[in-house]
């Protein structure tokens, strides 16, 4: 059976926000809407999980978390670069202002979280996610997302600041 | 508070995620320490600095590809085979045997919506806010078409003229309005309904509904009249421009009727534009 027109259209309704998500995982804006597109086919074939109690764009963020880690790790024996060594703001020759400059040191400090920290620290700021709907997001403990929070905003400022203490990247768990 | 609060607690706080008690113990320990007070406000500088990189996302025109694959019929089409064996196992383990039926789907080309669903994002949004409260029974508006306040309300709140267009003669009267919150702004949704003839009140299923979203819209929209098809809903939208009176106002009229049916609306509302003279 085919999706309903209501379902397509909640669907739609999260596209922009999706599509934000995506943009801030992997930056490039037309890996980004790859990443969507993937997540909004797997969205519809699975349409009839979608428990009309749960907010869609946490079970539709969930779903493209999930498509990220699959291209990763598919991609993984291909040596793709990280999205933040493939994004060199020096390439995309700026034009001269202070915001634009502040935008790209952020991006690229940003690109330099480690995805745990990212993304949690972007559900939260960005979509303004509840902890508890992130950690439904993600399929982790309320626990969890509290301290990857804290430490990605610590870590975010320490490189805002100049400090490159990273820690190294933490293992990616695919949420089923 | 005698311990200072750990980061945590700190992060946690400007994510208004601590229970009441342990919020005033946390601005009690800031308000004494100016040290803490300043790393909580870089963090909260952050967030806001992210928000202003990424948030222009949200305001860009959907690429057609997107709104297609919402609206493509059948299975969805894997683009490569690594994907689809992937896509294969979720759905083994996740649905079990109720998958059978997906075996009988079909690729199909894609509806003939969305070719045209171009529309940019408030268009959508629009549509989204017509299905949501279209099937209400009990509370489909906000406030009642009854209550005088419901235009100046609206006007105040969108910065945009709202008339409450009478509709009366197309055979649709007005339920009320509500506002809702949009991508950079205000909008506001006023709802219409068939009107029954009498006699045949009770006993007539769910009256047909139309919807008119109003907005303040942005440069990028265009002021062309415009219809686009999604799924049984239609939807007309356009631009009023600027005049003596009033700043531009962004309409979309919504609704599961034939096109010239919603065309016959769409005019009545246009003529009674209140930007018109």
């Amino acid at each position: 059976m085919d999706a309903p027109t209501a379902f397509r259209q909640q669907l739609l309704g999260v596209i922009p926000s999706l599509r934000r998500y995506a943009r801030s995982l992997v930056f490039d804006s037309h890996a980004a809407d790859d990443l969507v597109q993937t997540a909004l086919e797997r969205a519809l074939a699975h349409w009839h999980q979608f428990d009309q109690r749960r907010d869609i764009l946490v079970w539709t963020i969930s779903i493209a978390h999930n498509a990220y880690i699959d291209e990763r790790r598919r991609h993984a024996r291909a040596s793709l670069v990280e999205p933040s060594e493939g994004f060199d703001p020096d390439a995309s020759h700026p034009a001269p202002g202070n915001d634009i400059g502040l935008q790209l040191d952020l991006i690229k400090a940003l690109g330099r979280l480690s995805l745990e920290q990212r993304e949690v620290l972007l559900l939260v700021t960005l979509e303004q996610l509840s902890y508890a709907e992130c950690a439904e997001a993600l399929r982790i403990p309320i626990g969890t997302v509290m301290s990857r929070v804290s430490r990605g905003r610590i870590a975010l400022r320490a490189l805002l600041d100049g400090k490159d203490a990273m820690p190294p990247q933490g293992t990616l768990r695919r949420v089923v | 508070m005698n311990t200072a609060p750990d980061d945590t607690l700190l992060s946690a706080w400007i994510d208004g995620e601590l229970p009441a008690e342990q919020r005033a113990e946390v601005e009690a320990w800031l308000r004494e320490h100016p040290d803490d007070a300043a790393r909580v406000r870089a963090w909260s500088a952050d967030a806001r600095s992210l928000r202003a990189a990424l948030d222009p996302v949200l305001d860009e025109t959907v690429p057609v590809a997107l709104t297609q694959t919402v609206w493509r019929k059948g299975p969805a089409l894997l683009p490569n085979l690594g994907w689809a064996r992937l896509a294969a196992a979720f759905a083994l383990f996740v649905l079990g045997g109720a998958v059978g039926a997906g075996l009988m789907w079909r690729a199909q080309a894609p509806v003939a919506g969305g070719a045209a669903a171009s529309a940019s994002g408030w268009v959508q949004r629009a549509a989204v806010a017509h299905s949501v409260y279209v099937p209400e029974v009990r509370h489909p508006v906000e406030v009642r078409a009854q209550e005088e306040h419901l235009s100046r309300w609206l006007t105040r709140r969108l910065d945009v003229p709202v008339k409450l267009f009478d509709l009366r003669e197309q055979g649709f009267e007005l339920v009320g309005g509500r506002l809702l919150p949009d991508a950079s702004g205000p909008s506001a949704q006023l709802m219409y309904q068939a009107i029954t003839p009498p006699g045949a009140a009770s006993a007539a299923a769910k009256p047909e509904r139309v919807t008119v979203y109003l907005r303040k819209p942005d440069d990028a929209t265009p002021a062309a009249f415009r219809y686009e098809q999604q799924g049984e809903l239609g939807l007309f939208y356009w631009v009023e421009g600027k005049s003596a009176n009033s700043g531009p106002t962004g309409y979309a009229l919504v609704g599961a009727l034939p096109r010239d049916k919603l065309l016959a609306l769409a005019e009545a509302i246009y003529r009674q534009d209140p930007s018109r003279p």
